[in-house]
């Protein structure tokens, strides 16, 4: 039993050191805001995660708690921003996988004096102060815009997606949208992608087997163009239009792998929602309750100025 | 010849039950997490609180309903990898048919459950008939059920929530408290079941050993199909409940939750060879998890090292077990 005992207490002794084994430390008071992206394993909000540290830096009364699902499990999420709300952090900072899912939530943080914010993907229909981020349908349209351009208004084309994410689906809606006033542009099938960037590039070598005169691919998530090869098995004669503007994608563009990108404000995701939830506590409210980020459409003439600028806000300038 | 004690000291005869290694664990995980988190300012502590305990028992019912289910097909000497996928369909059947089929919400329910009953004859059809081994068999299923539900939804989800009352209190408990009340009245019926009952000896003869439970006259057959037809139950049950308190029906709910719910079981001291296990340490791990997983979210800079953590403790927990049961022996 002692021993029993003693080796517990010698886990959980690690298990405090592994979480930096900082002890409660004393001082001045910190607002605590919590931020919450839609999963931890998607390259994009690594840099939401860089913007919102740096703002909590700047501000210097601020502390971020960086905290999401491993993989964008809407339960898991649910649990996380709850906990938060019992925990009655200063402030919470969400990009929710299923805003409808969150909204009760969201309201019972409101109601108990915990602003809230969105970003990446709102809950629209809750009491959450702002949100800050891309229309999504908007974004769609662009896409499926700049697809017809490439295609001369007539082909065919593949959509790749994942259920499930509300963000996603409009997207899709607005490329939906759109390509209905195309009747010589046909969809051939609409892929769902289960938000894995292997199953994607699985997709994208049966897709071109099998629609080898393919005219597009449009992707609404980033998944072709996270990783290097994803886009190899696609022939020189079918455009690729895709959602994200991270690394590896503005070096695919270069080569000629990509022809069109939609980036988002990935800094800003993270900078935006801390610097509101600041202000918001100094008793300044935020200017509207969208707050429109804009996108950039990254094609072949300006992607070495977006590499730059990019590259910028990444050392922090 | 010196005097010997008629009978072992109340702690150490305490500590032969089953369970109070796991109950020792989770309590001393609370000790610890309220001792780290204990609060810099104010008076109000962020973990050691009634509504963080509740939001706790909430969420970890979810696995620890199904864990009940998966401890008995342990002891059985079997597995079960479809839980996961049977708490998805089961809150999309009860979701679809009570928001889009204009069905009462008691048979939405109902119907919710038969999909348990459903997936758990298809198991036991495949182990017992066609003589699959458990994990193929439950694997098969997994993918089938899981795909039904996606099949049924197309990406969609059914929204409870809108048609449910508000501060809704069925009778008179309040929602949040229903998934806890259900997880532990189901543990106390089936620990009574799997102790007092033939059936449940007959349970944990089938997994010590298999051919000394044949001969000594137990249909295998009759146990195994209920062992699988209670897990998927159990599992349906959990959907179920997701469904009704969560307010939503989705078909990617509860991916990957079938490996939490086993090792929920193996933490509360199911062996995966058969024969040993309980279905109240099988909840307990539950609990074990859900301390955890809110705990950690509470300490800066933990984010990226709780699956590790996790990972560790499970590895932890069952060595120590071991131990235990070796020197026990």
């Amino acid at each position: 039993m002692k021993r029993l005992v003693v080796a517990v207490a010698a886990v959980l002794i690690g298990l405090a050191v592994a979480c930096g084994g900082e002890a409660p430390n004393t001082g001045t008071k910190k607002y605590r805001f919590a931020v919450i992206p839609k999963a931890l394993d998607l390259p994009v909000f690594d840099y939401a995660r860089k913007g919102a540290e740096r703002a909590a830096k700047e501000l210097g009364n601020v502390e971020v708690i960086w905290r999401g699902p491993e993989t964008g499990d809407q339960l898991k999420q649910k649990e996380i921003l709850e906990a938060f709300i019992t925990q009655r952090v200063d402030g919470i900072a969400i990009s929710c996988l299923n805003g409808d899912f969150l909204t009760e939530a969201i309201n019972r943080a409101v109601d108990s004096g915990i602003p809230v914010v969105t970003w990446d993907a709102d809950a629209p229909n809750s009491k959450r102060l702002a949100f800050y981020g891309v229309d999504d349908k908007t974004g769609g349209r662009i896409m499926a815009e700049e697809a017809v351009k490439l295609l001369n208004g007539k082909g065919t084309v593949a959509l790749m997606t994942s259920m499930g994410a509300t963000n996603l689906q409009r997207r899709l809606d607005g490329v939906l949208e759109v390509l209905a006033k195309y009747p010589d542009i046909k969809i051939v099938e609409t892929f769902d992608v289960k938000e894995d960037t292997v199953k994607a590039a699985e997709l994208i070598a049966t897709g071109t087997n099998r629609y080898p005169n393919l005219g597009a691919w449009i992707s609404v998530g980033g998944w072709p163009v996270f990783t290097r090869n994803a886009l190899v098995p696609v022939p020189k004669s079918t455009f690729v239009v895709s959602f994200d503007t991270i690394q590896p994608a503005p070096q695919l563009l270069k080569e000629g792998r990509v022809q069109i990108l939609i980036g988002q404000k990935y800094f800003g995701w993270g900078i935006e929602p801390v610097k509101m939830l600041a202000d918001i506590k100094a008793g300044k409210m935020p200017p509207a309750k969208v707050i429109d980020s804009g996108v950039d459409v990254v094609r072949q003439d300006n992607v070495d100025a977006y590499i730059e600028a990019f590259r910028k806000l990444e050392e922090g300038k | 010849m010196g005097v010997r004690a008629p009978r072992a000291p109340v702690l150490r005869r305490l500590w032969r039950v089953r369970e109070a290694s796991t109950l020792a664990i989770l309590l001393l995980e609370i000790v610890f997490f309220g001792w780290y988190l204990w609060p810099e300012y104010g008076t109000y502590h962020p973990f050691l609180n009634s509504a963080n305990a509740l939001l706790v028992l909430k969420y970890s019912s979810i696995y620890g309903i199904a864990a009940i289910g998966a401890a008995i097909v342990i002891i059985s000497g079997g597995i079960d990898l479809s839980p996961g996928a049977v708490i998805a369909l089961a809150s999309v059947v009860t979701g679809g048919l009570f928001v889009e089929g204009g069905w009462g919400l008691g048979p939405s329910v109902v119907a919710g459950l038969l999909v348990g009953v459903a997936s758990g004859l298809l198991v036991s059809l495949l182990v017992i008939a066609v003589q699959l081994p458990p994990f193929i068999a439950t694997l098969g299923a997994m993918g089938i059920v899981r795909g039904v539900g996606f099949v049924v939804t197309e990406g969609r989800y059914y929204d409870l929530s809108r048609l449910l009352p508000r501060a809704w209190h069925p009778f008179g408990i309040p929602l949040d408290w229903w998934p806890p009340t259900v997880m532990i009245t189901l543990a106390l019926v089936f620990h009574v079941a799997m102790h007092k009952l033939q059936w449940g000896r007959a349970v944990y003869a089938t997994g010590g050993n298999e051919t000394a439970a044949l001969f000594s006259g137990i249909s295998l057959p009759r146990i195994k199909t209920s062992v699988y037809l209670i897990s998927a139950v159990l599992a349906a049950v959990s959907g179920v409940v997701l469904a009704l308190v969560q307010g939503q029906g989705k078909a990617d709910l509860a991916m990957g939750y079938e490996l939490d719910i086993i090792a929920s079981a193996v933490v509360g001291g199911a062996s995966l060879s058969g024969g040993r296990g309980s279905v109240i340490g099988a909840v307990l791990g539950a609990l074990i998890f859900g301390v955890l997983r809110n705990a950690l979210a509470q300490i800066p800079g933990a984010t990226f090292y709780d699956r590790m953590i996790v990972g560790m403790v499970v590895i932890v927990i069952v060595v120590m077990d071991q131990i235990l049961v070796k020197r026990g022996a």
